[in-house]
């Protein structure tokens, strides 16, 4: 990048990157160091892969009533609302289901008996949650995989355009949105990957301001008899959405906007463009 | 590739309005739970824990203010003890712990000696002049006498016909205070340090610690080595008695000191969701005066049991210690079960085993019980003995203390516990009360095998029993 600073690191189990307009090192590295805290303080809170989070101690609540702080509620009821929103087909509480199926491009399909052995403990109407205190029936569990990394892009962006006013862009695992347009006034040049081949561009995409999130199954699938099973599940189902794209780009003001609503395009499998279409948002995708 | 035209749905209007919401309100609570200045939290080793109470935050400082009382039956000991502990947790995963106790022991102990058939007296040298008198004449029914001829100043007690004597001029207050540094040195490595002192009128402790332990599989296993000495004085009120010299007001010599030097291996693995379980290995060696110089034993007649002398106790002067201890957390449902078994076997050859179960019983959400059960059985150390026979040569080592001595103890518990602001931990800050009720008691056979016949009618059993009462406060806050 030409004119300004890159620093990565990773987080929440990706790696990330906040690219600054600027020729201040130093306000560079303080604004690069305030992302990263901001990554990290999201993923301590909620990363499910952290016996110590939050989330995991909501987790192990066993049917006790947890009463959470009040970050953690706005995100509970975003996704208690976006629940209803997406009649069911965006569920916080569809985590549990990865203990039947594993993407890992083998042929490993779980039996109907499994699936329909794992399904009582999904679905967010089985939640009982009134601010401030959130029920998970023993055996349920949440996790914040479809917002967690756009909702810390978000705040980064907010935290980041509080302190200076420099141009910026925050990448997490593919998240991204703009501060706005770089300093020059041109815009910023992002590179769609392509699911084909990791590490090559599909397209390239020139963005003045907002976010684009990029939901789709590029190495995550089982294959068997033929068949593609993607790694979008249907929590209503417990089986994955039939007929995806391989992927779907969002453009949207915020990068939650985006998030959710390119995964949601592939929770309507294949209805996924007509969905899209509908909604009037600007987006990209592969089949 | 395709473009769709801009023209926004349903979804995506309610959308933009939804997380706008969103993110105006938390980001101002984002703010202000982590500055714009914080430096990014080091990838810290977690703790893993079922409802661990000692589970650490990051910047989080929790503080702990308990009170115990303590008092065994038959107007035997009491004690109160106040406890304030604090646990500050740094954002790069450092916690800082301090511990301040004080101790007031007052009351009667077992002096050693052999119960008889008729009152027993007994002269131990009374504190040097100008120290402060501890002698308590109401309950303990102690005098100050001069034996005649020599100046001495003596204390004297009388002990009644057919009970074990006890000594009631027992007055002690104990101020301890621990503190403790443990820091992350590498990804899943945590080194940690500690040092502790207590003090006593007639006794003092010194020790530190330093440890490492190692998180794998994911911090799913924990492997720990920590290791302590400590130093102790023992400077008894008149001085250190000679052993197997006869109890009397005749000063004593010098302090004595003790070395104590330990290790602990530990291994701590997260079995699953609901289950977390420890084992630990102890291995410990002490050196030094380690007899207990207010303790005596009687000499008595073979046949009649009559005490002829009392002689100051006599203890080996090393001691090693192994102990396993298998201890599980298991979370049913909304209780937790803590089940914990621990072997015990020294040099001295006392070996015993302690069983403990508790069961966490959430009732309400701000209510919880949490009863509790153990049961202890050890073996006697072989140089234990009740008594001593006159006219026979003496052992290398004899003591009657009856912590040395076979028994069993029972204790019964009852925890309940009321957090008060919030109904979780997650609700920062958070404070709970809780308070704790033990009942011990100590069984045991009240005479030795082969006992004189004399003395088969008494009772050598001093078995304690007693009941403690905790009542705590805890808080948390960032």
């Amino acid at each position: 990048m030409d004119g300004g600073f890159v620093l990565a690191f990773r987080a929440m189990g990706s790696p990330c990157e906040v690219r600054i307009d600027t020729t201040d090192r130093a306000l560079a590295a303080r604004l690069g160091g305030m992302a990263q805290a901001e990554a990290l303080r999201i993923e301590y809170k909620y990363s499910r892969y952290r016996a110590d989070s939050l989330l995991s101690r909501i987790n192990a609540s066993n049917g006790q009533p947890v009463t959470v702080d009040s970050e953690t509620a706005e995100l509970l009821d975003c996704a208690a609302q976006f629940h209803a929103l997406s009649e069911g087909r965006f569920d916080i509480t569809s985590g549990v289901l990865r203990r039947v199926w594993r993407f890992d491009q083998s042929d490993h399909v779980p039996a109907e008996t499994e699936v329909a052995a794992v399904l009582p403990f999904v679905g967010w109407d089985r939640v009982t949650w009134h601010r401030p205190e959130i029920t998970l029936p023993s055996g349920m569990e949440i996790d914040f995989g479809g917002l967690g990394k756009e909702y810390a892009v978000d705040t980064t962006v907010l935290k980041l355009q509080a302190a200076s006013p420099a141009p910026f862009l925050v990448n997490f695992g593919g998240d991204l949105r703009v501060s706005g347009p770089r300093a020059n006034g041109a815009r910023w040049r992002v590179a769609i990957e392509s699911v084909e081949t990791a590490n090559t561009a599909e397209a390239m995409l020139d963005l003045a301001s907002g976010a684009l999130t990029t939901s789709g199954d590029a190495r995550r699938y089982l294959l068997r008899d033929g068949v593609r099973f993607g790694h979008i599940l249907d929590p209503r189902t417990g089986w994955p959405v039939r007929d995806p794209p391989r992927s779907v780009t969002v453009a949207a003001p915020t990068c939650m906007e985006a998030g959710l609503i390119s995964t949601l395009a592939m929770l309507h499998g294949a209805d996924a463009e007509a969905f899209l279409e509908a909604e009037g948002v600007v987006a990209w995708w592969q089949r | 590739m395709q473009l769709t035209p801009p023209r926004r749905g349903r979804i995506a209007q309610a959308l933009g309005l939804l997380t706008a919401n969103l993110l105006a309100a938390t980001c101002a609570q984002a703010q202000a739970l982590s500055p714009a200045a914080d430096a990014p939290p080091d990838a810290a080793a977690p703790r893993v824990g079922v409802n661990d109470d000692t589970q650490s935050d990051v910047g989080l400082t929790r503080l702990n203010a308990a009170v115990l009382f303590y008092s065994e039956s038959g107007g035997r000991v009491k004690a109160t003890e106040p406890v304030v502990s604090v646990t500050v947790n740094g954002s790069s995963g450092a916690v800082l712990t301090g511990r301040f106790t004080v101790d007031t022991l007052t009351g009667a102990t077992p002096n050693g000696a052999a119960p008889w058939t008729g009152p027993q007296t007994f002269t131990t040298p009374a504190h040097a002049p100008g120290t402060t008198a501890t002698v308590t004449g109401s309950s303990g029914g102690s005098t100050l006498v001069t034996i005649p001829g020599t100046g001495t100043v003596a204390r004297q007690y009388v002990t009644p016909a057919n009970t074990l004597p006890v000594d009631a001029g027992f007055r002690d207050l104990r101020t301890a205070v621990d503190l403790g540094y443990a820091t992350p040195v590498w990804d899943g490595g945590r080194l940690s340090f500690g040092g502790s002192a207590s003090t006593e009128r007639d006794y003092r402790s010194y020790s530190g610690n330093a440890g490492l332990s190692q998180d794998f599989n994911q911090h799913n296993t924990t492997a720990s080595i920590s290791a302590e000495f400590e130093y102790d004085r023992s400077n008894p009120f008149f001085g250190t008695p000679t052993p197997f010299t006869v109890m009397s007001a005749d000063a004593k010599g010098p302090a004595r000191t003790k070395t104590v030097t330990s290790a602990v291996l530990g291994v701590t693995q997260v079995v699953n969701r609901y289950w977390l379980a420890q084992l630990n290995y102890t291995v410990g060696e002490s050196n030094g005066y380690q007899t207990d110089p207010y303790r005596v034993l009687s000499v008595v007649d073979s046949v009649t049991g009559a005490p002829s002398q009392y002689l100051y106790e006599n203890r080996p002067g090393s001691r090693l210690r192994q102990s396993v201890y298998f201890g599980n957390k298991v979370a049913w449902g909304p209780t937790v079960t803590d089940a914990s078994v621990r072997f015990y076997h020294d040099s001295w050859g006392v070996n015993s085993v302690t069983a403990e179960l508790s069961e966490r019983v959430p009732v309400v959400s701000w209510l919880y019980v949490e009863p509790l059960a153990r049961y202890y059985s050890q073996t006697a150390a072989n140089f234990f003995r009740d008594y001593l026979i006159a006219g026979q040569p003496l052992p290398a080592f004899a003591s009657s203390d009856s912590r040395l001595g076979k028994f069993q103890a029972q204790t019964y518990g009852l925890k309940v516990g009321i957090p008060i602001t919030g109904h979780s931990e997650f609700d920062i800050p958070s404070s709970e009360v809780y308070f704790q009720v033990q009942d011990y008691k100590q069984t045991g056979s009240a005479q030795p095998g082969g006992v004189v016949p004399g003395l088969a009618h008494e009772n050598f059993f001093s078995g304690v029993q007693a009941v403690s009462v905790f009542a705590g406060w805890t808080m948390a806050f960032y």
